[in-house]
């Protein structure tokens, strides 16, 4: 007899092989677009508010400040809405009963985990090659926040999973919601140029505290704005992942049903 | 040993519930008793299947499963459609526990479906025959006490069914089989005990001949 978490560790690790070959080879030359996606809209918006930030962000450079909330926004929100669908997409493999929804949304938020690490890396190294410092100054902490905005997104990914697949209009307006929140998260600005007046409401957006964290973890000269803590992001996160996990539990039965 | 104790089962649809498909349906399948589950069309038999194979839930009693049941082989279920053949069974491998001999599971897969080269295309390319016989080669390469079957050798061609027939009888000594069939003769080629599904309700046979005279019965009625 195999025990329980045998089994789940053995049908994560092969469905983390069948997620990643599916991702890589559903069109010609997948990965090159997975590389691409970040890049291209980087260099956009580095095009369209570089030279603006040049003045906003005093001391740090226009280019490195949109990246790194790029890629946080974009590490918490491709983890929440890439297993969204994860459980419809998977539905002819809960004939084995070993595989279970859950696995198929957290397999996928790995998935996400890999690929953006793997994205960051590139571009990372590429910038550096260009002349910039891309060594940050508090490397530990850049970590943290990053694995927290991605905790962060599996909640959301486990609730939204759940949600969609119950009532699938959330998918939608998920997707919805997702755009306007980009634009209220500080990637392409900093909090600071919000008039104090209105910071403690962009302060209650969870992602604006997880790359304001990367952000003071990378540049030692970046001042952010009171309020910023790591440990909010963390609770939201937390919060998240436990009402996604119990939902799994109460749905189990209705979100294997065909 | 399979118990089945007091199973309702109805599903959910857009305004609630549905009908009960199955009404406090209680039998025991003793170890390696092959068993053929008959009925009309709609009667609960892939529901009940689906049950025993615990791929869902009842929505009330029982089902308990004393021994290692394959998942129910039938109707392309339980592969991913642009994914190969190959690569669909090496996830099944995988998840079954067999990371260590994996070559030696494939190769068994690969030699008993005889899809040649087909193995590593894409399974929406495949037919329906082609499926089953990809399936039935799946579920053979790994050692379950009983092996649920929900239609699948009627897709396939004389030549499979042979092959089919051939292994299970080879398993005979030491698994069970319950299966679904409307081929009369693949039901008593195969089976030796009967489950009748009628309104709701289950009628267990110790012969599938008389399985069938009463399935028979209500057809003419």
């Amino acid at each position: 007899m195999r025990t329980s978490s045998l089994i789940a560790w053995t049908v994560w690790k092969a469905l983390f092989l069948r997620e990643a070959v599916a991702r890589l080879s559903a069109r010609r030359a997948a990965w090159v677009w997975i590389l691409a996606e970040p890049i291209v809209h980087l260099v956009l918006l580095n095009v369209l508010f570089g030279f603006v930030l040049q003045r906003v962000v005093s001391g740090i450079d226009g280019g490195l400040f949109i990246t790194t909330g790029v890629l946080g926004f974009f590490l918490a929100r491709n983890t929440a809405m890439r297993p969204k669908d994860a459980i419809n997409a998977n539905a002819a493999l809960y004939t084995y009963r070993q595989v279970l929804p859950v696995d198929t949304v957290l397999v996928r938020a790995a998935i996400e985990a890999v690929l953006f690490m793997v994205s960051a890396l590139f571009l990372f190294t590429g910038l550096g090659l260009l002349g910039y410092q891309v060594f940050p100054h508090d490397f530990f902490q850049v970590m943290l926040a990053f694995a927290i905005l991605w905790l962060a997104g599996i909640g959301l990914g486990l609730m939204l999973s759940v949600a969609s697949k119950l009532v699938p209009e959330v998918g939608n307006v998920a997707g919805m919601v997702f755009a306007p929140l980009y634009l209220v998260s500080g990637v392409m600005y900093p909090p600071s140029a919000i008039p104090p007046a209105y910071q403690s409401w962009i302060l209650l957006n969870p992602f604006v505290h997880g790359i304001e964290t990367v952000r003071t973890g990378f540049f030692p000269q970046y001042h952010t704005i009171p309020g910023v803590s790591v440990g909010y992001l963390l609770g939201f996160a937390m919060f998240t992942v436990c009402l996604g996990l119990a939902l799994h539990v109460r749905f189990a039965t209705r979100l294997v049903a065909q | 040993m399979i118990i089945v104790d007091e199973v309702y089962k109805r599903y959910r649809n857009d305004h609630g519930f549905g009908k009960w498909v199955l009404q406090g349906v209680s039998f025991t399948i003793p170890p390696k008793v092959n068993v053929g589950l008959v009925g009309r069309n709609g009667a609960g038999k892939s529901t009940l299947l689906g049950l025993i194979g615990g791929v869902d839930t009842p929505t009330r009693g029982r089902v308990e499963r004393r021994c290692r049941v394959s998942w129910p082989m039938g109707f392309g279920g339980g592969l991913q459609g642009a994914l190969t053949g190959r690569q669909n069974a090496k996830f099944v491998c995988r998840i079954h526990g067999h990371e260590e001999d994996l070559p030696d599971r494939l190769r068994y897969i690969e030699d008993f479906a005889e899809l040649g080269e087909a193995f590593d295309a894409p399974i929406k390319t495949y037919s329906s025959g082609m499926k089953s016989r990809l399936q039935f080669a799946l579920s053979l390469a790994f050692d379950f006490d009983v092996y649920i079957s929900d239609e699948i050798t009627s897709t396939g061609d004389a030549a499979f069914k042979n092959k089919a027939a051939a292994a299970f009888k080879a398993l005979a000594d030491r698994a069970g089989l319950i299966m679904v069939s409307h081929g009369e003769s693949t039901l008593k080629e195969f089976c030796t005990a009967g489950i009748w599904l009628h309104e709701g309700q289950a009628y267990w046979f110790d012969s599938i001949n008389d399985a069938l005279i009463e399935y028979k019965k209500c057809l003419n009625r």
